[in-house]
């Protein structure tokens, strides 16, 4: 072969190697990260700049607050299956329905409230600044309501 | 002029100058030219162009340092854009183990 098409070549290997040798080693913290037992807590590791012993900590509040949740999530479901099975007998709110419905919400609202208490032990067991981060990025998500502007975009 | 006529005047005309210098090389290169103009196809010509350009030791090394940089940059770009989407993919399922029921809202 040529000494020209050897270089060729030889530019098209370097090439690919570079590619391939830069995506594996920029997405290995990934997939470690993603190889984990519990992958999003690993993230919220990563993300939030935690050290082993504030880890260890939030991973056992995170386990206490899941079985609770777990529990709150049953109970939920219950009266949604109860409300569904009343919306399908009638065509009007009835005072049962009425009922339910607070019943709901009102589960709902110490759902949120046990959520708001674990983000502040959450945050409170990290560094500083980055529980105020975390605070914020976790209540934008779950607690505070959509903005305007998506409810205005929802009504047009 | 009757045709007989211009027949014999032909076979008897004479040239008496003498041809151009090299008169047959350049025949021939000329001839040689024509034909390789119409067998020329687009390989031959890249072959050529990269024989030319590769000849070079500096301009090899530069196309080979060139595709590195390409590679790589390609591949750093692709591991952010993937490392966003899984960063971000995390923290949405970090959300919903926290609040299962908010995407039902």
């Amino acid at each position: 072969m040529k000494r020209p098409w050897v270089i060729l070549i030889a530019g098209i290997v370097v090439a690919l190697l570079g590619y391939f040798g830069f995506y594996f080693v920029c997405t290995a913290p990934c997939r470690s990260i993603a190889r984990e037992q519990e992958p999003e807590l690993a993230w919220l590791k990563k993300e939030f700049h935690l050290n082993d012993a504030e880890f260890a900590r939030i991973s056992q509040m995170h386990a206490s607050y899941l079985s609770g949740c777990a529990e709150r999530c049953q109970r939920i479901d219950e009266k949604n299956q109860h409300l569904k099975e009343l919306l399908a007998s009638t065509n009007t709110v009835t005072p049962e329905i009425d009922q339910l419905l607070s019943e709901a919400a009102k589960l709902r609202a110490e759902c949120h409230k046990q959520m708001l208490q674990h983000f502040y032990e959450v945050s409170r067991t990290m560094p500083p600044e980055q529980g105020r981060r975390y605070l914020a990025w976790v209540q934008e998500r779950t607690i505070l309501p959509d903005n305007h502007q998506d409810m205005q975009d929802m009504h047009h | 002029m009757k045709p007989e006529n211009l027949h014999r005047t032909l076979r008897e005309w004479e040239i008496h100058e003498p041809l151009p210098p090299r008169f047959q090389e350049r025949v021939w290169q000329r001839i040689a030219r024509e034909e390789a103009q119409t067998s020329v196809n687009p390989w031959t010509l890249f072959s050529n162009w990269l024989g030319q350009f590769l000849a070079r030791p500096s301009m090899a090394v530069s196309y080979l340092v060139l595709l590195l940089f390409c590679g790589l940059l390609a591949g750093y770009w692709q591991a952010r854009v993937e490392q966003t989407h899984t960063l971000e993919q995390l923290g949405s399922r970090y959300v919903q183990m926290m609040d299962p029921y908010h995407s039902r809202h």
